[in-house]
């Protein structure tokens, strides 16, 4: 075979192998893409009320293509559906509990009574299999915030149960420094699939025991290591009772190592675009929901950080890299001012991985929609971009 | 050329796709050491100390492509002093393939010679009425009954029902280098997953088996088996479970035999053997504490009176620590007739023993077929 017959069944090959035979500016494409961000999640109106309905389900959710995991999910998505209400508003959420686990939902960075902060034992009982619990408060501050579930945090949060809540002001501070009509939120996690598939099954497995015990009137304190009070602990400690967390109950440190880095429920190449025209200004909600570091960097520009945890920063930091760590949310506007296609990820380059494989995990794409096509053809490989899984 | 860009996903596989797939390994291992107190008929006793049915596994995972599954396992286990089998026998080296609802297995692995599993200190203790007896043994060891060179093919409906085609070279004494197939049969048990037990009002499992053993009588007659097992959950709870296991054995056997003065002739006689348990376990701090049981089993024959055989087991075991438990096992055998004259009349055993198990998986990737979130929420491939 000579180089050109190469070229040729190369080339034939490849294009045997399409995945996505779309275009990344067509309508079809941009409409998909508009489904890898948070949904709005539509409300009632109870008097002065915005009524939300949120329920919890285990779910399959494909992180990449052919990669599925379960996953515990808001209203069926990971992340949850985006609650979105002006500030001040009186908000309810009726939550309801669809899985045989507990749960409850803690809202981040809400100014909420501290009966609806949603950490279990502390601020309420946790929501029980079947149950539904209200949460009530008033949309505040102002910003972009996140709520998760607050029960067996480690596990519940990057098995799927965040999303995001958006409290707007008709007087917003960000749209008047820069006009912007579009906007993304972007929600990152990192993932062990392998810590989430075991110990799901084991939280299941003791669930079901403890419904069983629960609903025949079987409760049993040191059964569910469960206590009144630090004192009763010591003393059932003093009688032979062993916590679980000692080394002949448990006896490795199992803490989970992320192999998966998600945004939006998703690693590359299932990871949205970010479409920007030239000239215009967009808004990125970065909220970062998982246990990692992520230092996320955009090629070809700098961008203006404007809002820290949702709080308005007096003198907005102009730069290319911004580290996002765990619980932290900043707001980030991009000016679209140098026309390409430019990648936007985590410069901890072990966070654009899949299972360890490069490339993967949060790489993302910022698209300016009007480049012209001849602008992506790079000499015999065609047009960009294109999706490689190795290198 | 339209206006579009076509996003490619590029897959270089014979050239860059070159890292090993690590597999997932399961090492298991089960000690069990008891010291064992004997009396036999002519009031003659014995003590020894017993490590036998102690056993390492070692098994070797991976996904396939097209969602299969392989599996590699070696075994090694200790068995009694007097087997004739040296000190230690392999009785596990096969490879097997599954996916959601097929199973193939191929090599030396246990056999369709039990469909359930009873409650006793070492798996061979009533083995005269729980096992279908291989009829080319000399009775000297009970690997023999338990373990040969298999192939099986198992497909489950339902995540429940398992149906088995089986063939097998069971150790044959005459003929101790011939490794063809002398065995065949089926089965179809319904079973309910490990991990859902104690949660199910009654039937925890029930299943037929039939067994063909191709004999070297004239003619390569067949010694032919029924068996039949269930287990009911008396009291499905996860702190005071109940069950009671039950086992019926039908060998057909040949009617030309009419006397069991050989152990030749005792496994190749029409007999019909029954054994039961009833078992409680104590589960504290959702792990098992103790549990104790009861077993009865019975044994009679065709064409000869008065030889049954009766067989009770007593015992329970103390979890002392993670896997690690504390045991006391009675039994009593009563032989009578000529099932008397060819093992003796009776025996009682007093065993004392300690058993350490473990099962530990590294390099963990995937999820086992009875996950509660492969049955309940959809398997994963």
């Amino acid at each position: 075979m000579d180089r050109k017959e190469f070229m040729k069944f190369s080339a034939m090959g490849v294009a045997g192998l399409a995945m996505f035979p779309t275009n990344v500016f067509s309508k079809e494409t941009k409409s998909t893409n508009n489904k890898l961000f948070p949904t709005s999640l539509p409300f009632s109106k109870e008097g002065d009320w915005k009524e939300f309905k949120i329920s919890i389900g285990i779910t399959e959710q494909e992180i990449a293509p052919a990669m599925k995991i379960h996953t515990l999910a808001f209203n069926d998505t990971v992340p949850g559906p985006e609650i979105r209400v002006k500030q001040g508003d009186k908000v309810r959420v009726i939550f309801k509990n669809n899985t045989d686990l507990i749960h409850t939902i803690h809202w981040h960075g809400i100014y909420v009574p501290w009966r609806m902060d949603g950490v279990p034992y502390v601020t309420q009982m946790p929501v029980m299999p079947g149950k539904e619990f209200i949460y009530e408060f008033i949309a505040e501050p102002y910003g972009t915030h996140f709520y998760h579930c607050h029960w067996g945090t480690l596990l519940h949060m990057q098995s799927g149960m965040y999303g995001s809540i958006i409290i707007e002001s008709d007087d917003d501070p960000i749209k008047k420094a820069f006009p912007y009509e579009r906007e993304y939120t972007l929600i990152y996690s990192a993932h062990d699939v392998n810590f989430i598939r075991n110990e799901l099954n084991a939280m299941l497995e003791r669930m079901k025991e403890r419904s069983f015990l629960m609903k025949n009137e079987m409760f049993d304190a040191e059964r569910f290591n469960l206590f009144n009070t630090k004192e009763e602990l010591l003393e059932a400690i003093e009688n032979g009772y062993q916590p679980p967390y000692l080394v002949n109950r448990r006896s490795s440190a199992e803490l989970p190592t992320p192999n998966w880095f998600t945004v939006n429920g998703k690693s590359y190449p299932s990871t949205p675009y970010l479409y920007i025209k030239s000239g215009e200004n967009i808004r990125i909600r970065l909220i970062n929901a998982g246990t990692e570091n992520h230092h996320l960097h955009l090629h070809g520009h700098d961008f203006w950080m404007v809002c820290d945890d949702g709080v308005p920063l007096p003198q907005p930091w102009q730069r290319n890299t911004v580290s996002l760590s765990p619980g932290k949310t900043y707001d980030i506007i991009i000016k679209g001012n140098n026309r390409g296609i430019w990648t936007f990820h985590d410069h901890d380059t072990r966070r654009v991985t899949n299972n360890g494989m490069y490339p993967g995990g949060n790489l993302l794409a910022l698209v300016y929609e009007d480049l012209p096509k001849e602008e992506t053809l790079v000499g015999k490989m065609g047009a960009l971009p294109k999706i490689a899984l190795d290198e | 050329m339209k206006n579009h860009i076509i996003l490619i996903l590029i897959l270089f596989v014979t050239t860059s796709v070159k890292g090993q797939v690590s597999p997932e390994i399961e090492l298991g291992a089960k000690g069990v050491m008891s010291g064992n107190f004997e009396i036999k008929d002519n009031n003659s006793t014995s003590a020894v100390s017993d490590f036998s049915d102690s056993q390492i596994l070692l098994g070797f995972r991976q996904k396939l492509y097209n969602n299969w599954r392989a599996q590699m396992v070696f075994g090694m286990q200790f068995p009694d002093a007097d087997s004739d089998l040296g000190q230690v026998f392999y009785n596990h080296v096969f490879l097997k393939l599954e996916n959601q609802k097929n199973i193939v297995k191929v090599g030396r692995s246990t056999t369709q010679t039990i469909i359930n599993e009873f409650s006793t200190l070492r798996d061979d203790d009533a083995m005269q009425f729980n096992y279908s007896l291989n009829p080319f043994s000399n009775g000297v060891n009970t690997q023999d009954n338990q373990y040969g060179n298999v192939i099986e093919y198992t497909h489950i409906f339902k995540q429940r029902v398992w149906l088995t085609f089986h063939g097998e070279n069971f150790a044959d004494l005459s003929a101790p280098d011939n490794f063809e197939l002398n065995s065949f049969g089926g089965s179809l048990i319904y079973i309910i997953p490990e991990s859902q037990i104690w949660n199910r009002n009654i039937i925890q499992r029930v299943g037929l088996s039939y067994n063909n053993y191709i004999t070297n009588r004239p003619g390569g007659e067949l010694l032919k088996n029924i068996l039949g097992t269930i287990t009911l959950n008396l009291k499905p709870d996860p702190v005071h479970f109940i069950d009671l296991k039950v086992q019926g054995i039908y060998n057909v056997g040949f009617t030309s035999i009419d006397s069991i003065n050989s152990y030749s002739n005792y496994v190749n006689i029409g007999s019909f053997s029954t054994f039961g348990t009833i078992r409680y376990v104590y589960r504290k701090y959702e792990r098992p504490m103790i549990q104790t049981s009861l077993g009865f089993g019975y044994k009679t024959f065709n064409n000869v009176t008065e030889s049954e055989q009766i067989i009770g087991i007593a015992n329970v075991f103390y979890r002392i620590g993670e896997n690690f438990d504390l045991g006391f096992q009675y039994r009593y055998l009563k032989n009578n007739g000529q099932s008397g004259v060819l093992f003796g009349q009776q025996e009682h055993r007093v065993q004392i023993a300690m058993v350490y198990t473990i099962n530990q998986i590294f390099n963990n990737q995937f999820d086992t077929r009875n996950s509660i979130l492969n049955l309940e929420h959809s398997y994963l491939k």
